[in-house]
């Protein structure tokens, strides 16, 4: 039963549970699948962190926390394998860190014992004394001392020098050699340690007291030389030059094919360089000169005082000139910044302010000016203002002087113009009348053709004759018409005109004869004159003299000499009426 | 200023450091070849009017081509080969040099100088030899010893550098 019943069992056991043995079959292979693909996921995983890495910093960021959880819980747990685990990692950084301050130290107390006795020594000394703080304090602060005695801008590739710089006393004659040398150096030593290469080679090195500082650009580096111990920020300096080279030059640099000349526009950024750090800690090169500024202030303001005091010279002599002036009288002067003020009381008779500011120099519009009129007592004023009351004469130009308060005129005037003078009676301030004695009346421009031609006309006689032959008649007849011409003329103007008929004869004959016939020629002609005249409106007055050989009239030849004087001629006598305070000759 | 790198190259003994001794302002010794491996030199020569200074690394030589300091040759716009007219496998070593300077510094101008040339009584080269090396172009007969050719070598490099030979 046993044998049959077996394979009846299994048929019987797929029906009735075939379909849920095969789900557990389909469950159990899955199970089975998971376990596996662990294992693969195990296989992976490195793979696939790279690959996700490559892609973002997501993994990152979601693994950080995880990390940084599991670092501190390992150096919680564990801190000496932590610290043994680091250690390559620290000693390098901690060894630099020391030696480099242990080379700071060290130049320090090398200069501390050379200074130790010396005159800067002590006063170091006193000044540790006096402010408290420890010798070695004040040395370290005094003796940070360097000084850049070389910069070389080095072609990288082919070690060529492009430009340099030194002080003016330091000057290095082989400098292509020592660049082409530094940069040899500097290939050996990457070529020897190739791994510092990738971060930049040989970036320090000592020398005794030098030490060379190298900073490298892509194209080109610079090296400086320093005598002592430059600071850490002086690296910072080499650093932003050679970014500034970089920055300035990039063709020249990228094209460099042995031709440095465009590098010596580059001498100025390496001159920046070279820095002098004396017993103070300032740079010497960064120290602001302050001398051009002096300098220049002291010129602005010696230039600024100069003008100040030429102004101030020059208004001075303007007010100088204005006191002196007549008709001028200055009350008060100022000076200020810019313009000038005076004010005082000024004579419209005399110069006006404005004339006497110019010819001083001086530009009237800058001067602030406030002029009273006033009425000056100066002579020359008041004979301005008598000559302007007076007005011009038609001829002569009489001289006017004041005498006290009397208004002197000298010198030929007009007869006219001198009646008006003397019959004025309302003079300006500072006359009080006139004198018209040293004046001299003469026929006004008008007459004065009328004057000529009488005073050379004559009437000629014969030989021992007193008779008027037709000519002399004529010749009376032309006297006496220039005569009512001339005392019509000036009839209305207070002037009174007097002929003068003088008598003269020739050299022959005795005197009392001559005196006579020439007294008697010079009736007959007033008679004659008389004569033609009457009947005619104003007339001259007439008067005679009889002159015989004493006032002969001159002729070059004795025979026309002895005919002319044969003769009456006539004279005129102006005189001005007489009016009280006028007293004409 | 127009300045130039020049390199010499060769191997062991052929002369370099003779040849440019009395023509060139030193101011390093030859001990820099041992510790460093290179000596710098300077050479003013005149082309056409203008003053060319050529900056002469002169190159340490080695046994072989092998170990030239190619980090040297580095930006090289001129390279002097020199071979020993008396020792066979210097001069045949040229080629293997010319090779290895080729790959460092890029095909620049280049003399040859077959040195040693008051010695022609221990002449080593076969007319084979000599006819590869005048071949190569630039080829000088040199003599540290007489100065013979040297001078008109710098000269002729120089005038290539700062007017470059078609082809060099």
């Amino acid at each position: 039963m046993d044998e049959t019943s077996a394979p009846d069992l299994a048929k019987l056991r797929r029906i009735l549970v075939g379909e849920e043995r095969a789900r557990l079959d389909q469950l159990e292979a899955k199970v089975e699948d998971n376990r596996l693909s662990a294992e693969r996921l195990a296989a992976r995983l490195p793979e696939a962190i790279v690959l996700r890495a490559a892609q973002d910093r997501q993994l990152a960021r979601a693994l950080a926390p995880t990390v940084e959880g599991a670092i501190s819980e390992s150096v919680r747990r564990k801190p000496g394998e932590f610290a043994d685990a680091i250690f390559p990692v620290l000693g390098p950084a901690i060894r630099k860190a020391i030696a480099e301050t242990m080379a700071e130290l060290v130049g320090s107390i090398n200069r501390a014992m050379q200074h130790s006795f010396s005159a800067r020594g002590l006063s170091w000394r006193f000044e540790s004394w006096r402010t408290g703080v420890p010798y070695a304090a004040v040395v370290i602060k005094h003796a940070l001392v360097y000084r850049v005695e070389q910069v070389f801008l080095v072609h990288r590739e082919t070690g060529l020098l492009l430009a340099q710089a030194h002080p003016p006393n330091l000057a290095v004659p082989d400098a292509d050699l020592v660049s082409g040398m530094l940069t040899a150096i500097r290939d050996f030593v990457g070529d020897s340690f190739s791994a510092e290469k990738e971060v930049g080679g040989l970036r320090t090195f000592s020398v005794g007291e030098l030490t060379v500082m190298v900073e490298q650009g892509p194209k080109a580096l610079l090296a400086a030389v320093v005598r002592g111990q430059a600071p850490e920020s002086y690296l910072r300096r080499l650093q932003e030059t050679i970014e500034g080279v970089h920055g300035q030059f990039p063709s020249a640099l990228a094209e460099f094919e042995g031709d440095t000349t465009p590098f010596e526009a580059a001498q100025p950024l390496l001159e920046d360089c070279l820095v002098t750090v004396l017993d103070t800690d300032q740079p010497v090169g960064a120290k602001v000169n302050w001398t051009p500024w002096v300098v220049g202030l002291g010129l602005v303001a010696l230039v600024i005082a100069a003008w100040w005091t030429w102004s101030v010279l020059e208004f001075n002599r303007a007010v100088r000139a204005l006191r002196a002036t007549p008709g001028i009288v200055v009350v008060e002067a100022s000076r200020g910044w810019r313009t000038h003020e005076v004010r005082g009381l000024s004579d419209p008779s005399g110069a006006t302010p404005a004339t006497v500011l110019r010819a001083a120099g001086v530009e009237p519009a800058r001067v602030t000016q406030q002029w009273e009129p006033y009425v000056s007592l100066t002579p020359s004023l008041v004979v301005a203002r008598a000559a302007r009351v007076l007005g011009p004469t038609s001829v002569g130009k009489p001289a006017l002087v004041l005498r006290g308060e009397t208004l002197m005129v000298r010198g030929p005037a007009d007869a006219p113009w001198l009646a008006r003078v003397a019959r004025r009676t309302g003079w300006p301030a500072g006359v009080a009348g006139v004198d018209l004695r040293e004046a001299t009346p003469v026929l006004p421009a008008a007459l004065v053709r009328a004057g000529d031609s009488l005073v050379a006309g004559q009437v000629l006689f014969a030989p021992g004759s007193a008779a008027l032959d037709d000519a002399a008649a004529a010749a009376v007849r032309t006297a006496a018409r220039h005569a009512r011409a001339i005392a019509a003329g000036l009839a209305d103007d207070g002037v009174t005109v007097g002929l003068t008929l003088t008598g003269r004869t020739d050299a022959t004959g005795t005197d009392s004869t001559n005196q006579s016939l020439s007294r008697e020629r010079a009736e007959r002609v007033r008679r004659a004159l008389e004569g033609a005249l009457r009947g005619g409106g104003a007339a001259p007055v007439l008067t005679t003299r009889g002159v015989g050989t004493r006032e002969p009239l001159s002729e070059s030849d004795s025979t026309a000499r002895a005919r002319i004087n044969r003769s009456v001629s006539f004279g005129i006598r102006l005189s001005i009426d007489a009016t009280p305070g006028a007293r004409p000759r | 200023m127009i300045q130039k790198k020049v390199c010499m190259v060769g191997v062991f003994g052929t002369g370099k450091t003779s040849l440019v001794q009395q023509f060139v302002h030193t101011k390093f010794t030859d001990k820099y070849h041992s510790t460093v491996g290179v000596k710098i030199d300077r050479k003013v020569v005149n082309v056409a009017g203008t003053d060319v200074t050529l900056v002469l690394w002169d190159l340490a030589g080695r046994d072989s081509s092998e170990d030239i300091g190619a980090s040297y040759l580095k930006g090289a716009h001129g390279i002097i080969y020199v071979g020993d007219g008396t020792r066979r496998d210097t001069v045949v070593q040229l080629d293997d040099l010319l090779r290895v300077a080729t790959a460092a510094a890029g095909a620049v101008p280049s003399v040859t100088a077959l040195n040693k040339i008051d010695l022609t009584d221990q002449w080593a080269l076969s007319v084979e030899d000599y006819q590869a090396l005048v071949k190569r172009g630039g080829l000088f007969r040199t003599s540290a010893k007489t100065g013979e050719g040297v001078e008109a070598m710098f000269l002729q490099l120089a005038t290539w550098l700062v007017a470059p030979k078609a082809g060099a």
